[in-house]
């Protein structure tokens, strides 16, 4: 059910899915430090 | 498996984007080892010009391009993430200020874009889908518009060949004139992100000037973004009452589907931010995530600028575009000049 919903999202949800993960990984310190 | 199919476009928009960062560090370190002044040409354009030469000259193989055209999908994910480098207060208060000069822009340039359509000759339909596009954003626009007015083909190709040549133009031309009238970052950023169509080069445009700049033409072209919705509908409903496009049953649901999405990630990280939610070292990781999404855009927005192509779709809609943009871009530049003063820019 949820599987559905979640591909049947457009494009731009996905990009605001994605972001707010990696922020959650970089709160968690889950992701390793990120230069730039 | 269709993700499969867009991995070698991605990489290589990477590896563009990339190679752009590298060559910029690479000269500076080299005048700094060599005692030399040299001028500083920005990450930006580097890979813009990569990607202009490889799209120009060997021409984008069939293989890159699904993952090639994902770069406006990085767009909208490094101004979420950027959302952490305003606070709330500097949102609404620019943001506002953005919309009220949005609603100005959007009135004079299709009324003017309008105009010239007649003058020019060109269908009424390629007319709407060019005051689209110049007046709010870009191609995204027009392909929201396209299927709600029920455009042909070959209008909406036609209309957006033009908006990502004038594009192309505005990235060399707007950081010059920005330079040569000592514009601030903030001023030019504004003036970026409210006169330059497409919001990969108005980011790209705004980025070229400083990093700084590129922080407000996202904002401005955010504000920007956010009216699509309301201008596409009244173009539906024109054509709907001319017997030329299917009614719009339910408006809410209409603007709400047109509505970008990313400006609500945009605003919950700004307020995240605000808020105090990250620590200093998590919001310069997330600052730094944005560089490198925006990195990828800016790679495919060289890649993606095929010359010839634009050559083949003919002068007319083109020379409609530029005059109405130059006019948007006199309009928007008096406006920042005139108001940037009393707004602290």
């Amino acid at each position: 059910m949820l599987l559905q919903v979640f591909m049947k999202l457009s494009l731009d949800w996905w990009s605001v899915i994605l972001a707010l993960a990696a922020i959650a990984l970089v709160m968690a310190g889950a992701m390793p430090h990120i230069p730039w | 498996m269709n993700f499969l199919r867009k991995i070698p476009g991605i990489l290589l928009l990477a590896v563009i984007g990339y190679a752009g960062k590298f060559t910029e560090q690479s000269i500076s370190a080299y005048g700094k080892a060599h005692h030399t002044a040299l001028p500083n040409i920005e990450y930006v354009l580097w890979a813009i010009l990569f990607g202009l030469l490889i799209a120009n000259t060997v021409r984008l193989p069939a293989l890159f391009r699904p993952g090639v055209d994902t770069y406006e999908f990085w767009l909208k994910i490094g101004i979420v993430f950027l959302g952490v480098r305003f606070v709330v207060g500097d949102v609404v208060k620019l943001g506002g200020v953005s919309l009220l000069f949005v609603a100005i822009e959007l009135a004079v340039s299709i009324a003017l874009m309008t105009w010239l359509g007649k003058k020019f000759h060109l269908t009424p339909k390629l007319t709407s889908l060019l005051a689209i596009g110049s007046s709010i954003c870009g191609v995204s626009a027009i392909i929201a518009a396209k299927g709600a007015i029920d455009a042909e083909d070959e209008d909406a190709s036609y209309a957006m060949a033009a908006v990502l040549a004038l594009g192309a133009f505005s990235l060399f031309v707007f950081p010059a004139i920005g330079h040569a009238l000592g514009m601030n970052d903030k001023m030019f950023g504004m003036w970026a992100g409210l006169a330059v169509d497409n919001t990969a080069e108005a980011t790209a445009a705004g980025a070229l000037f400083s990093d700084t700049a590129g922080k407000f033409a996202v904002l401005a072209k955010t504000a920007r973004n956010a009216t699509i919705g309301f201008v596409v509908l009244g173009y539906a409903i024109y054509w709907a009452k001319q017997k030329q496009a299917k009614e719009i049953a339910n408006k809410g649901a209409f603007l709400w589907e047109k509505f970008p999405k990313f400006v609500l990630g945009f605003l919950l990280v700004s307020l995240m931010a605000t808020a105090g939610v990250f620590t200093k070292p998590q919001a310069t990781d997330i600052a730094n995530l944005s560089r490198w999404a925006f990195l990828l855009t800016f790679a495919g927005v060289g890649l993606r600028t095929d010359l010839r192509e634009m050559k083949k779709q003919g002068l007319r809609p083109f020379v409609v575009g530029a005059v109405g943009e130059l006019a948007i871009a006199g309009l928007t530049l008096g406006m920042m000049v005139a108001a940037g003063p009393l707004l602290g820019f």
